[in-house]
């Protein structure tokens, strides 16, 4: 079986979404597990009883890690809260992400370490979501006591519900808002990894850079489609994008990996460096960047998918697409299977396996080989491919959005070409800013003009009659 | 000297045409600064003019409940026009923290 890997990842999918409709008990599923795995290495020499089986075994770990995942271990700082919003709490630990600025607010994660309850103090773990009022300069990794009433999050509509599975994906369970600046208590340290921090401060680095050379809003849009950081985003033009189903331009894509990996090997090959270091040089980078856009699901999928390419390249062995999807899929899920009910992730891979399953069967259908005029031909390509991606993930959105684009085909025909003449200019750019200042300034004129005439075209194609229907 | 592969051809083509570009833009802004609003975005593309926005173009955008939409209309229409984004503070429902929200969605020209 060609594709053993597809079916793996196929089961082990089903398996989470079944522990998530049926309740079942954790050790009844393990029981049946050890018997399958039992019969499977008893049969394992006839192909016809092995292969059932171990697909079965696939689906019951869906399921199994499923109700691991939501096990929180003893120690989790969740345990040590009551409903009762009177108690305040001390809690140690560090920052885990970088502090936000988001509707006047600072949001940051703090992952937890000691907490006291009275004169009771507990070592835990897990992490909280703290929500501060006033500004104050906190990094990465230093290390905090906030004092407070922890909140535990509540669901009293579908809206707030959904907010809070959100969080339980991330792993928050707690809340603290921090309104005083007495409630915060700096004793000094360094926590976190050093690689991390290194990655965050280079992507600080890069936003400087882009911002110093493109104003505001052009600025905004580049750090979204290069550096995968959307909070500066105006909430007008995301709506807009949205609206017309290119919203997906403003994520750190498969391209965006398949560009940083073009770039390194490209100086790498100027450098004459050997061919195998190079590959392994390339996945080194890939690994950075997938750090400093922030480790979402689409960066994770697209840097998976690169990795796995790398690796046929270094093994000399032919890589397959369907398996280099599944195993970035599977990579995502094994480490947290709820992210299978995020929407991120069920857009990101259907997307990609839409375009990879559908857009040959539509070219074959349309007989577009045949064409012989070459840019009618790439107009058609273009056409089929933003078609399949629409196909692909038009339930998804439907359901989710409640809102129909039928001017996505058409808006990103036109918009996709754009979106990735603004990403090579991004790296560009960003590029040319480390390097040579003055060469970015002149740079970044056509980047804003490319931008300025993206954004014109998208809300012209809003205007459109029927362009999208809200249901 | 010139032994360039077709990816390295390809890259220093696509680097000299954006450089020529930036350049052919920058003579144009600098003879003619309407010129200016085609390198640089209006502000018109990222947010909404409060003083302009009709209620059904706000009740449209899904930005803010129906009825909050219709209080900042009559609000408005009441006073004339908004001073500052300040003043939304005067419309029953919005405080400070839905302000901040509606700061990324509208300006004052």
């Amino acid at each position: 079986m060609k594709r053993l890997l597809a079916g793996l990842a196929v089961f082990y999918g089903l398996g989470i979404i079944l522990a998530d409709l049926i309740r079942l008990d954790f050790w009844l599923i393990t029981g049946v597990a050890v018997a399958v795995f039992i019969l499977a290495s008893l049969g394992r020499s006839n192909k016809y009883l092995f292969l059932p089986l171990f697909l079965f075994l696939a689906l019951l770990a869906g399921c199994l890690s499923l109700k691991n995942s939501y096990r929180l271990s003893g120690c989790h700082i969740r345990n040590f809260v009551s409903y009762n919003h009177s108690i305040i709490y001390n809690v140690k630990g560090f920052i885990s992400s970088v502090p936000e600025l988001k509707y006047g607010r600072y949001w940051f994660s703090l992952r937890a370490r000691e907490i006291q309850v009275d004169r009771l103090r507990y070592k835990c773990c897990g992490e909280l979501l703290v929500k501060m009022d006033f500004a104050r300069e906190l990094n990465y990794g230093e290390n905090l006591t906030l004092i407070g009433n922890l909140n535990r999050l509540y669901s009293f509509n579908r809206a707030s519900q959904g907010y809070q599975d959100y969080l339980a994906r991330q792993g928050i369970y707690l809340t603290m808002s921090i309104k005083d600046s007495r409630q915060i208590v700096r004793p000094g340290g360094f926590s976190g990894a050093k690689l991390i921090k290194s990655c965050f401060w280079l992507r600080a680095y890069l936003e400087q850079v882009i911002s110093r050379h493109l104003p505001a809003l052009p600025a905004s849009i580049l750090s979204a489609m290069v550096l995968g950081q959307k909070r500066d985003i105006p909430w007008l033009v995301n709506n807009s994008m949205v609206k017309s189903g290119t919203v997906h331009i403003l994520v750190v894509s498969g391209f965006n990996v398949g560009i940083v990996a073009f770039i390194i090997n490209l100086l790498l090959k100027i450098l004459r460096f050997p061919h195998k270091a190079r590959i392994i040089l390339t996945a080194v980078c890939l690994l950075v960047y997938c750090w400093v856009t922030g480790a979402t699901n689409p960066v994770i999928r697209a840097t998976v998918m690169g990795l796995v390419y790398l690796m046929a390249y270094f093994l000399k062995r032919e890589p397959d697409i369907y398996n280099s999807l599944v195993s970035a899929a599977l990579f995502i899920l094994v480490i947290n299977p709820r992210q299978l009910f995020d929407i991120g992730f069920q857009l990101s891979f259907v997307s990609v396996l839409a375009i990879v399953y559908l857009y040959p069967k539509l070219k074959s259908l349309t007989r577009l080989e045949a064409c012989k005029i070459k840019i009618l031909k790439f107009i058609g390509e273009g056409c089929l491919v933003s078609f399949s991606a629409w196909l692909g993930t038009l339930v998804i959105i439907a359901l989710n959005f409640r809102i129909i684009a039928p001017v996505t085909v058409l808006a990103n025909i036109l918009i996709v070409p754009l979106a990735t003449l603004i990403t090579l200019c991004g790296f560009t750019l960003v590029l040319s800013g480390l390097i040579y200042p003055d060469l970015a300034n002149l740079l970044s004129l056509p980047t804003a003009g490319v931008i300025t005439l993206l954004l014109n075209i998208n809300a012209a194609l809003i205007k459109l009659p029927f362009a999208y229907i809200y249901f | 000297m010139f032994n360039f592969t077709p990816e390295e051809r390809r890259v220093a083509l696509f680097l000299l045409g954006l450089a020529f570009c930036g350049l052919i833009l920058s003579n144009l802004i600098k003879l003619n600064c309407r010129m200016a609003g085609v390198a640089y975005p209006r502000i018109q593309l990222a947010k909404l003019d409060i003083n302009k926005i009709s209620l059904s173009e706000l009740i449209g955008l899904k930005c803010v409940p129906v009825k909050l939409a219709q209080r900042i209309i009559e609000h408005r229409n009441a006073r004339q026009a908004f001073g500052s984004l300040e003043e939304l503070t005067e419309v029953k429902g919005i405080g400070q923290q839905r302000l901040e929200k509606l700061k990324d969605i509208f300006f004052i020209e």
